[in-house]
């Protein structure tokens, strides 16, 4: 069984930006792919995901590559593409590969941007979109169902998705890092460039309000405080303004500083010490950097927010490392129990039919025994419970044993045979 | 039998450090979790020993050196291991079982016979010290707090993620932290420290000078100096001069001057020890 499990696809990894975007297909084109490639009968189940990074099929079929191939070529055929053309770009996993990547993408651990939230959301909608075409059956749901399961425990587990790696939300995990909780503090923003704006907004998300917005041009400054909930200050009046607030963010075309160190030591004094954040957006810097050496004012520029965010990268890059070892145990895990699964409908069928059996000639024996009181039947039952039972456990742990070691599907036949038991039982559990 | 019952404590602490320092550097969750496991453990046994000192001796064990700083220890782990959990910092335990251990690891080196003079053991006397040693307790941590500060306020202005840069609280909430340690130590250390200043007036009105009070007994001494830094660190920062940094490195050179007014106890003879 676990050999039928597939996946084919195209990534990041193997094809270039025009290639993935060409292919992405709506949703309405995916269920007409879904439900064509499965009619055809070359595959019992299927799914397909399809993002701006990669297109992969996952599925489940004796011939996995007539599998895949279909969908490819239905999929390339939707778009006016050549599916010789994309062949090259396509990899193909079978079995615990097959698994592995599946948890691996789930988990974001094969993701452009590591450790990014959304891909599991999309595995997640892929899946619901194949259920609702009704082309998913037993396995590709325990393989998903598993896949999220572990993409969970890799994000909680691991920090793989707890730093900033774009720059505005670089500088809002540097505002947590100096003023711990973000709730009930202020931000000025000087300038409207588009970086301090988005900065200023991701502030906003993390509970800090009010915003003060400052532009040399006050009808822009009334524009920005307006699409941010915020209040306009006169351009002249910023620097009292700094007195009150604990994050500036600077982004205008100033040619040079527009806060210097004296104005900045003035200004703590005024407040006491409290700590004053600068997040430097603007190039030419609008901030003298020396800003950051006086106690209690900090001061990042653009570059000094890129290195935090290339550290967080690194930092991603290992605790991915730790996800791997995760994913890696899961697999073995899953993998194990897909085998059992090969064989626990024969094992279900086998105690059914040795129980009617037993409970048969239980009433039999007992409708020859009319006098026989409540501790003789007792007996009777038990003692044929133990008979199927110890008959039953030769069987079972061999089933058990042989699945694991890859060679479930000859056993089941073997005592199917044996056992007289019914064909259901040998073909698996129906989708 | 409280003496084992204490240095298996002692060793708990110790293993405890050595597992939080671990867990800073490696940034490993699980070692943090077992450093607050065994710091718990190391707690209950120490609680069994001074309870076990106390049922012994019959009266308070809090009068000679080595006794203060064990109920010093005590009490710091007991307010430590409240803040890590309250504040959530997993990390606090590398910064004040260290400087736990600073004062523990002094006990068995000729530290453990002083004791006050015995016409000194009054009713009184154990107040005053109970109270200077709970001011003490949470002057420890006072010490770890600014110290994690320091190191996370560097790692922020340097603009490089050290190694600790991750597993160090937010500045604000350290620099609370240091607040509220001073403010709880501050009251207790000087009403101790008047309730002994009192006692010395009695002794005073026997006909003695303070200067040769004060000259005769190096802790006394350098417990006024301590006071005074930290009098110094609490006023700076109610007028809001003192704030982060400067209030960090003061609680540093108070806990330094700390270290040395032990050491005052320890190593010259006074009317605290002979």
């Amino acid at each position: 069984m676990i050999h039928t499990v597939f996946v084919a696809g195209l990534s990041h990894r193997t094809a270039p930006i025009d290639v993935r975007e060409h292919l992405a297909l709506d949703e309405d084109k995916l269920r007409e792919v879904l439900s064509d490639v499965a009619g055809r009968g070359v595959c019992s189940e299927l799914m397909i995901l399809s993002t701006c990074n990669r297109v992969e099929v996952y599925g489940v079929a004796e011939v996995p590559g007539e599998a895949h191939g279909a969908a490819f070529r239905h999929m390339t055929a939707q778009r006016g593409m050549d599916f010789q053309a994309l062949e090259p770009l396509l990899y193909t996993k079978t079995g615990p590969e097959a698994v592995l990547h599946a948890f691996r993408v789930a988990a974001s651990l094969d993701s452009m941007v590591l450790g990014e939230p959304q891909i599991l959301g999309q595995v997640k909608d892929a899946f619901a979109l194949a259920q609702s075409c009704r082309v998913v059956g037993p396995t590709l749901h325990a393989l998903m169902s598993q896949a999220f399961a572990v993409a969970k425990r890799v994000r909680t587990e691991t920090e793989i998705g707890r730093y900033a790696v774009s720059v505005s939300f670089a500088a809002v995990e540097l505002a947590r890092k100096i003023f711990g909780t973000l709730d009930g503090k202020t931000v000025l923003l000087i300038g409207a460039g588009e970086m301090g704006e988005l900065a200023a907004r991701h502030l906003q998300d993390q509970g800090t309000l009010p915003v003060y917005v400052a532009n040399r041009t006050w009808g822009r400054a009334q524009d920005l405080a307006r699409d941010l909930a915020g209040t306009a200050v006169r351009y002249e009046n910023f620097p009292s303004v700094m007195a009150e607030v604990d994050i500036v963010i600077t982004s205008t075309a100033a040619p040079e500083p527009i806060i210097s160190v004296a104005d900045v030591e003035a200004v703590l004094r005024a407040r006491h010490e409290r700590p004053l954040f600068f997040i430097d957006i603007a190039v030419p810097r609008n901030v003298e950097p020396a800003v950051n050496d006086l106690a209690n004012a900090f001061c990042y520029d653009v570059d000094d927010l890129r290195s935090v965010v290339e550290s967080n990268l690194r930092e991603r890059q290992r605790e991915a490392q730790r996800g791997e070892g995760l994913v890696e145990r899961e697999v073995g895990k899953f993998v194990d129990r897909l085998k059992d699964l090969e064989v626990v409908p024969t094992i279900v069928s086998l105690r059914e039919k040795l129980e009617a059996i037993r409970r048969g000639e239980v009433a039999r024996a007992l409708g020859r025994l009319p006098g026989a009181d409540e501790a003789t039947k007792q007996a009777i039952e038990a003692l044929s419970q133990a008979i199927v039972n110890k008959v039953l456990h030769g069987p079972t742990v061999k089933l058990r044993d042989s699945s694991r070691a890859g060679q479930g599907r000859r056993w089941v036949e073997v005592i199917s045979e044996v056992f007289g038991l019914g064909a259901k039982s040998r073909t698996g559990p129906e989708p | 039998m409280n003496a084992v019952v204490f240095d298996v404590a002692l060793t708990a602490y110790i293993v405890a450090a050595a597992a939080a320092l671990g867990s800073l550097f490696g940034r490993r969750e699980d070692l943090a979790r077992f450093a607050r496991l065994l710091t718990v453990a190391g707690w209950a046994c120490h609680t069994g020993a001074i309870i076990l000192r106390w049922v012994d001796l019959r009266r308070a064990p809090v009068l000679t050196l080595a006794e203060g700083v064990s109920v010093v220890i005590w009490v710091a782990v007991l307010f430590g291991l409240w803040i890590e959990h309250r504040y959530g910092i997993t990390t606090f335990g590398a910064f004040f079982l260290p400087a736990i251990l600073a004062l523990g690891l002094g006990l068995p080196t000729g530290l453990r016979g002083l004791a006050l003079e015995p016409q000194l053991q009054s009713g009184w006397a154990v107040v005053h010290v109970a109270l200077i040693l709970v001011g003490l307790a949470a002057l420890v941590l006072n010490f770890g707090s600014a110290l994690m500060y320091v190191l996370q306020e560097r790692q922020i202005k340097a603009k490089r993620r050290g190694a600790f840069y991750y597993g160090l609280p937010a500045l604000e909430t350290l620099d609370h932290l240091t607040l509220v340690t001073l403010t709880v130590g501050f009251p207790f250390l000087t009403v101790g420290l008047v309730l002994g200043i009192l006692q010395a007036w009695g002794v005073l009105q026997a006909g003695r000078s303070w200067g040769g009070l004060l000259a005769g007994d190096p802790l006394a001494l350098f417990s006024l100096v301590m006071w005074l830094v930290y009098a110094a660190t609490l006023s700076g920062r109610a007028v809001g001069l003192w704030r982060g940094r400067r209030a960090a490195y003061f609680a540093i050179v108070g806990f330094c001057v700390l270290l040395a007014t032990l050491g005052a106890g320890a190593f010259f003879h006074g009317r605290h020890g002979s």
